[in-house]
């Protein structure tokens, strides 16, 4: 394939031309209650194009036939002398790659039969069904591929990967009377079919959260100190902070520019943060982005001081600054754009215990139901919370939503414990209409001096 | 290609199949931060299988179409060995109503023509201090579906997206402004200048930010804003919640649960919309459906499968991708009488709601719509774009404000329907003015 992808790029008339081919073979199955909704086998090919001619912009094509390869890499020429650019786009210097990269596929799902992997999800769906009969529904997935990535581009980058990924999920909905709860179990790796072997524990565990979940009063609306557990502080560094790091919103608007200045101070010393594209054995995780730049760990809060941002090539050239291998594409239909990988806030000290023992009243927001960020404002969703008082952990609460701005929320963070870990999830990031981008988030324990805690909607029926 | 497919799987699968094969062509140009920054094209072509074998139903899917038909069908057979047992029965050959899908002058239209318009766009938007973005997408796509049954049909279609994105930033205060035109056929200079109107509007009265009033107080929702309200709706009128029992709306066909004002329809054959379809993804004829008559829940929507489970008929709303199986979808939905047009107040914000209104907030943009339980109809959102309304007038932006309440109490009691019914995307909704609404500084 590399040969023949190098044979179609040598006859690009343009300056800059980068061609990736992929295959993905995937498998989906699906339960709802007792009732598998569907098990089914999809394969996905494709091609894409990206050229860029002196002057010109961006030409890009992306194609499901083969055969149209070479067609495809003319027509991206076209595109791109059809667009006149001044002054005219250029990219951050890489130096050329040639990898074979085969991850570990750990137990190739290919090999295994889809009805070994709706036996394995109807045993987890089964997990979340037998903890109590107040569970009257679940919804159970499990979603595993395998795809196969050429990549080459002129400036003499050639990769080879196979990519292996794997994701299951279980929510169980707890009913009595007219409440309803759920609980949420949700696994994400770039690994294969002995990776989710033995996961019946957190199945277990959604679902009698969930029933627990209906006993637990609604948390009382009001401001509080707010101890975010480490799945909920990852969501929010992603969400609420991430996305404002990724260049391509602030290389060529002045006054985001401004706002995201480096050296600009955003949190109090004890905050760290950044972004690692080559952790080992993550979800974001991968040796090459899709420009062909190495992965690598960038900071991008040190000691509460911005310091860095993510780029593409085109980003990092315009800023004078270093590529950091952040261009990602969720597929052939795609073209890469700036993007997280493995977004975390670092280590700081002590455990837990340190962070609620001065709190008299406050609430301790666990897990992520969902969360959105629109500009400078965030609204997260907690799957579950507890009370603070007097220092120790209370009694369970529901409908935590924390809302607030960015800025303000950051600068009150006041204590960071040192029980970092990585939150294997699925789901996915989405930007730009490309969605679900794999990624991981990580995080310790977090306080938050005091954030605004939503909780008490109106009951209503129809 | 879908006619060898089903011969082969008639004679594989003895309860029949039915496919779907579409390719899909778009042209596309970005303005990014007020400067055309890339073209594109996509070509796309797959096809999605669903036999019946055995009395269990399994589907496959693929975009290696060049590859040996055997393997999709071995794939979908693989799938319905796992199935559940269905009496699925795919819909005999019936005549499809007339609908125009395709327009030739959005085929037509060239390169140069479609940065022009993007061009004449930046410059209508452009000011001091502000970045836009623009992006115009052309579509045109084909589609077959055919069935072991002898039902089949083809059409062509066509489809334009062009969206206007104004950005502001002043300090740490971030605003976003934006608008899409969204059709079948190409925009003229009318609706082109009718999305720099609106972009206008939202951003005049935005740039003074004032105080958000506090308490259970009348809102205006424009046409965007209504989403939050509509989704619990459309989520409780679909035939696979119903099936699900999760439904609030399950029981209560034939009753009054929203004002005698509310309807709200399901319409693919609109002339011009992109959603519209002679047929659905299952070969069943489209027709207009009525989800809700003057506050009177009438019926939910089904595909195959889920009006096969639930013992009733499609109601021709199958949607399918390449991947994965048919699902219940809406088309074209359409509220209120659907058929006004602009009126007395139509082109200010509110249409017209806004002078009834002594204190409280025009809502435009909500954050995290979608989030948690939907279909319930509780809601808590904080607001993206939102005004204050005080004596019948907006006096300026809120930003630190946060909206809540139940849809389905607030669709009891209307306060009135803007006169500035829209499209926004494939839903036609006027402003609607709702009483009661609970608004929460922050």
């Amino acid at each position: 394939m590399i040969d023949r992808l190098t044979a179609a790029l040598a006859r690009s008339r343009a300056d800059y031309t980068e061609i990736r081919v992929e295959r993905t073979w995937s498998t989906a199955v699906t339960f709802r209650g007792r009732r598998l909704e569907s098990a089914a086998a999809s394969e996905d090919q494709g091609g894409f194009v990206r050229a860029l001619s002196p002057g010109g912009g961006w030409g890009v094509a992306s194609f499901t036939s083969l055969d149209r390869l070479e067609a495809m890499v003319a027509r991206a020429v076209e595109l791109s002398r059809a667009v006149r650019v001044t002054p005219p786009i250029r990219l951050a210097d890489v130096a050329p790659h040639r990898a074979d990269a085969i991850l570990d596929l750990d137990g190739d799902v290919r090999g295994v039969p889809i009805a070994e992997k709706k036996r394995l999800l109807e045993a987890y769906n089964g997990e979340l069904l037998a903890v109590s009969d107040r569970v009257v529904d679940t919804v159970a997935s499990y979603r595993d591929e395998v795809s196969e990535y050429w990549y080459i581009n002129s400036d003499g980058t050639a990769l080879h990967e196979l990519r292996p990924e794997v994701t299951l999920s279980g929510t169980a909905v707890a009913r009595r009377d007219g409440t309803i709860e759920k609980g949420l179990e949700s696994i994400g790796l770039r690994r294969g079919w002995n990776s989710v072997q033995d996961k019946a524990a957190g199945f277990r565990e959604a679902a009698e959260r969930a029933v627990q979940l209906l006993d637990a009063p609604m948390v009382t609306g009001g401001a509080y100190p707010v101890i975010l557990d480490p799945e909920l502080a990852g969501v929010f560094i992603h969400e609420a902070f991430g996305h404002l790091s990724e260049a391509d919103f602030v290389y060529e608007n002045p006054q985001a520019r401004e706002m995201m200045t480096l050296g600009r101070r955003f949190g109090r010393p004890a905050l760290n943060v950044g972004d690692n594209g080559a952790a080992p054995g993550l979800r974001g995780t991968l040796p090459f982005d899709d420009e062909g730049t190495p992965t690598q760990n960038t900071p991008l809060i040190k000691d509460g001081i911005l310091v860095g941002r993510l780029h593409s090539r085109e980003t990092a050239a315009t800023m004078g600054e270093r590529a950091t291998g952040n261009a990602r594409a969720i597929s052939f239909r795609h073209p890469p754009i700036v993007r997280m990988t493995n977004t975390y806030i670092a280590n700081g000290r002590g455990s837990f215990e340190d962070l609620i023992r001065d709190v008299k009243l406050g609430v301790y927001a666990c897990g992520a139901f969902g969360g959105q960020t629109l500009l400078e404002n965030f609204s997260f969703t907690a799957a579950y919370g507890r009370m603070i008082r007097d220092g120790h952990l209370a009694e369970l609460v529901k409908d935590v939503v924390l809302a607030g701005n960015l800025f303000q929320t950051l600068d009150r963070i006041d204590h960071i414990a040192g029980d970092f870990r990585w939150n294997q999830m699925g789901g996915g990031c989405g930007k730009g209409g490309q969605a679900p981008l794999p990624v991981t988030e990580g995080a310790p324990h977090v306080r938050i001096e005091e954030a605004l805690v939503g909780g008490d909607v109106p009951a209503g029926s129809a | 290609m879908i006619e060898r497919l089903l011969e082969r799987a008639s004679r594989r699968a003895d309860g029949g199949a039915d496919a779907l094969w579409r390719q899909v062509e778009r042209t596309s140009v970005a303005f990014e931060w007020g400067r055309l920054k890339a073209a594109g094209v996509s070509e796309e072509a797959g096809v999605n299988l669903r036999v019946r074998h055995r009395g269990r139903v399994g589907v496959a899917g693929t975009t290696a179409v060049d590859a040996s038909p055997d393997d999709v069908l071995t794939r979908a057979l693989a799938s319905a060995e796992l199935g559940e047992e269905l009496a699925l029965a795919f819909p005999a050959p019936a005549s499809a109503p007339p609908v125009a899908t395709f327009f030739q002058p959005v085929a037509d239209a060239s390169l140069d023509r479609l940065m022009a318009m993007g061009r004449s766009l930046l410059e209508q938007l452009e000011r001091e201090g502000c970045r836009v973005n623009v992006t115009i997408e052309r579509e045109i796509a084909e589609t077959r579906v055919a069935n072991s049954a002898g039902a089949t049909g083809a059409y062509r279609s066509t489809a334009i997206g062009v969206s206007a994105e104004l950005w502001r930033i002043a300090g740490d205060d971030v605003l976003a402004i934006g608008d899409v035109f969204e059709a079948a056929d190409l925009p003229g200079d009318d609706a082109l200048g009718a999305l720099v109107q609106s972009v206008n509007l939202r951003l005049e009265h935005a740039l003074r930010v004032v105080a958000p009033p506090d308490g259970a107080l009348p809102v205006v929702f424009t046409p965007a804003g209504l989403s939050a309200l509509l989704l619990p709706v459309t989520q409780a009128l679909s035939g696979k919640a119903v099936l699900q029992g999760i439904s609030p709306l399950a029981a209560r066909v034939g009753e009054l649960v929203f004002d005698s004002r509310f309807s709200l329809t399901d319409d693919p054959l609109r002339v011009g919309r992109a959603a519209s379809r002679p047929l659905d993804d299952e070969c069943v004829p489209s027709g207009t459906t009525c989800l809700v008559q003057r506050g009177v829940v009438e019926r939910f929507i089904y595909d195959l499968e889920t009006a096969a489970r639930a013992r009733t008929q499609s109601t021709g709303h199958g949607q399918r991708t390449i991947f994965g199986k048919p699902v219940p979808g809406y088309t074209n939905i359409v509220l209120g009488e659907g058929g006004r047009e602009k009126g007395e107040g139509g082109d200010a914000l509110g249409g017209g709601l806004l002078r009834d209104v002594r204190d409280g907030l025009l809502v435009d943009e909500l954050i995290g719509v979608g989030q948690g339980n939907v279909i319930g109809g509780a809601f808590s959102h904080p607001v993206a774009l939102a005004y204050r309304v005080e004596r019948g007038a907006i006096s300026g932006r809120v930003k630190d404000a946060a909206i809540a309440g139940n849809a389905y109490d607030l669709w009891k009691r209307v306060g009135g329907f803007g006169a500035d019914a829209r499209w926004t995307g494939a839903r036609y909704t006027p402003s609607v003015l709702l009483d009661g609404v609970s608004v929460a500084r922050r």
